[in-house]
């Protein structure tokens, strides 16, 4: 047994010495960084949060780790946060959303208004949709038709009129798949978050 | 211990010109169509690239005489995991904005053939002054190709360099240059050219 021991530790002691000091590297590097990359991602939600409800001063974690529910027995947790106007009322609540795109994973910051009952906006947080095309759902010609469209559910269309604000979002010509990971989105998040601010006496 | 088969000069020359990584030995293809679409994202992968490339480099040549046969693959993607994870930390803490733009290409330089294959020809077999400049060598080469890929596609797509408008108004932007179609386009013109250049050389 001991030769055996003797024979492993011979082979493969630089393997064990190398991983303890890059892994006592990396810790340390994580430990000095961290922060700083915690904080990068706090104030780009921040910044999306506040480019979406402009007449907000102060954003509040109001329900931590809301759930969603998917389908196919996935779930997703999100923070909603309520926004505060200078005159201290609700001017609106904030969360972030994601489903799949056509090349990636969508992440969206979703801003509703006090009433849970119409979309203020949306923000793209991260999308890898193709350049020229799916990409566009960071553009106007898309995001416009969501600002004011009522909270419930949204139906996505070929052709329309995408100036005309309500349930029918006219799809990004030539990227129906990104279009519809879009309104899936908001078809998964809307009526499930409102509930649940709902639950907790948020909205009346 | 392997017998040291490369000098400085060589080493220099070889990573600038004879053995260019993307244009003369067809490696790291994936980061260099991928990420050329605009000159900042290509340089900050060719500095990232550069830095693993040094840092992996240093660390392999010291510990060669060490490398038992069977743990010598396994060192090198352990020494180069190491310094990317490092790079895409940094990344993420000071240019939070170019760490999303280069996506999961940063933390895919792991298996990046370039850094590999130049801690197996070179690092392993040499000491640390020959491979350093190797490794400077090729992560400059890998990253002037990577700009001047990545000025074509931007200017062309966008009639900019480093998002500053270079091209007359009128100039009509072609989208297809920030497509992939536009990475293998440009890259085969660019390949076929260096090989002009070579074949008269010769």
């Amino acid at each position: 047994m001991l030769k055996i021991i003797k024979e492993y530790m011979e082979k493969s002691w630089l393997l064990i010495v190398s991983a303890f000091v890059f892994g006592l590297l990396l810790a340390l590097t994580n430990t000095a960084w961290s922060g700083k990359i915690e904080q990068n991602k706090i104030d780009k939600l921040n910044g999306l949060m506040g480019s979406l409800i402009t007449d907000a001063n102060k954003f509040e974690l109001a329900i931590k780790d809301a759930e969603i529910d998917l389908g196919k027995g996935k779930i997703a947790r999100s923070d909603i946060y309520e926004a505060t106007a200078s005159d201290g009322n609700t001017a609106g609540f904030c969360f972030r959303a994601e489903g799949t795109g056509f090349a990636d994973k969508i992440e969206l910051v979703i801003a509703v208004d006090a009433a849970f009952d119409k979309i203020i906006g949306y923000s793209v947080l991260a999308s890898n949709e193709t350049p020229g095309f799916g990409d566009q759902i960071t553009g106007d010609y898309f995001r416009k038709q969501f600002m004011g469209a009522p909270v419930g559910t949204l139906n996505l269309l070929k052709k329309g009129d995408n100036t005309k604000v309500d349930n029918d979002i006219i799809a990004i010509s030539g990227a129906t798949v990104s279009s519809t990971a879009v309104v899936n989105i908001f078809n998964n998040y809307l009526e499930q978050m409102k509930k649940q601010v709902a639950e907790k006496g948020l909205i009346k | 211990m392997a017998a040291n088969t490369m000098t400085a000069k060589g080493a220099l020359v070889g990573g600038l010109w004879t053995e260019v990584p993307v244009l003369r030995l067809i490696l790291g293809m994936c980061p260099t169509l991928a990420v050329t679409a605009a000159v900042k994202p290509a340089l900050t992968m060719g500095l990232s690239v550069l830095f693993v490339l040094i840092c992996s480099n240093i660390v392999v040549s010291l510990m060669r005489d060490l490398l038992k046969p069977h743990l010598r693959i396994l060192m090198f993607t352990l020494t180069i995991a190491t310094f990317v994870t490092i790079a895409d930390l940094f990344l993420r803490a000071f240019t939070p904005q170019m760490s999303e733009v280069l996506g999961p290409y940063v933390p895919l330089i792991i298996v990046n053939c370039i850094i590999i294959a130049r801690a197996e020809s070179c690092a392993s077999k040499n000491g640390i002054f020959v491979s350093a400049v190797d490794a400077i060598s090729m992560g400059i080469g890998f990253t002037i190709v990577l700009c001047i890929l990545a000025s074509i596609r931007e200017l062309l797509a966008t009639g900019t360099i480093f998002d500053i408008p270079i091209m007359w108004k009128s100039f009509v932007p072609w989208a297809a240059m920030r497509l992939p179609v536009g990475a293998f386009i440009t890259l085969g013109l660019m390949l076929g050219f260096v090989n002009l250049l070579t074949a008269k050389k010769s």
